[in-house]
């Protein structure tokens, strides 16, 4: 199996292969500036408490942060998704399947912007 | 070509990662595979982990400290260097996909490999120096 192209597969649709294939493109622009800031720029590489809120401070880094978090759980459920795809699982499993990656995502979401506007709340 | 002994199915889930007799596009598949699966679990992980910044400054920098451990720091080496991997791989597929390139896909999979290499020296170097 050479994976040379990113194509749909079976129960894949093209709109969420699409999705998975964009959103990945988006991922890599704010996956770097995450990776930099939090574990290259602290000191011993990581970012203390009130670096954060510092870093928090600034609503465009909270809007940033937001949509990191709502790209990084759509692309890595979607992601999965289709790994367990590739596994030909029945139709009814898949739905079960289907059913728990959408409220763990949406959990993981809505968990994610309370954490972020609590983190900012703290910057007064 | 999928026949009736090698059809992917729940049971052969390791076939996968099974790396005899694969060539270089097989082994960037499954690289993307794990790399992955190791990102995914890393991610619902860290967002659980950050519930500590909810709780104030005493109970972060307290957490901080554990994950100064070099057993946390080979950890979290490892998934820079996944989400490194796995960046440009994704950048590789997008390219093979939406441009003419398939004829090169193994060179730039062989560039793109040693742009992980460098770039995970230089986190690595950082995460155990800083």
């Amino acid at each position: 199996m050479i994976q040379t192209r990113a194509d749909t597969k079976p129960g894949e649709g093209t709109g969420l292969w699409f999705v998975k294939i964009l959103l990945g493109l988006f991922i890599i622009v704010l996956l770097l500036v995450h990776l930099i800031v939090n574990h290259y720029v602290g000191e011993g590489a990581l970012l203390t408490w009130q670096n954060v809120v510092d870093y928090f401070s600034n609503p465009w880094i909270v809007f940033m942060e937001i949509t990191f978090l709502f790209v990084v759980v759509s692309h890595s459920l979607i992601g999965m998704r289709s790994i367990i795809l590739d596994l030909n699982p029945a139709r009814g499993t898949m739905k079960i399947i289907d059913w728990f990656l959408i409220i763990l995502g949406t959990g993981s979401i809505i968990y994610g912007i309370w954490l972020a506007l609590k983190i900012a709340s703290f910057g007064g | 070509m999928v026949t009736d002994t090698n059809k992917p199915a729940p049971a052969n889930w390791w076939r996968w990662f099974d790396p005899r007799q694969r060539d270089i596009g097989t082994w960037a598949f499954i690289l993307n595979r794990i790399t992955a699966i190791g990102l995914t679990i890393y991610l619902f992980l860290h967002l659980v982990v950050l519930y500590q910044l909810s709780q104030g400054p005493d109970a972060y920098d307290g957490f901080l400290e554990l994950a100064k451990s070099p057993i946390i720091v080979i950890g979290e080496l490892l998934v820079v260097i996944a989400a490194i991997y796995h960046g440009l791989n994704g950048i590789r597929i997008g390219l093979t996909t939406f441009t003419d390139t398939s004829p090169f896909q193994r060179a730039i999979f062989y560039v793109f490999t040693f742009i992980t290499i460098v770039g995970s020296l230089i986190f690595a170097v950082r995460m155990f120096t800083a």
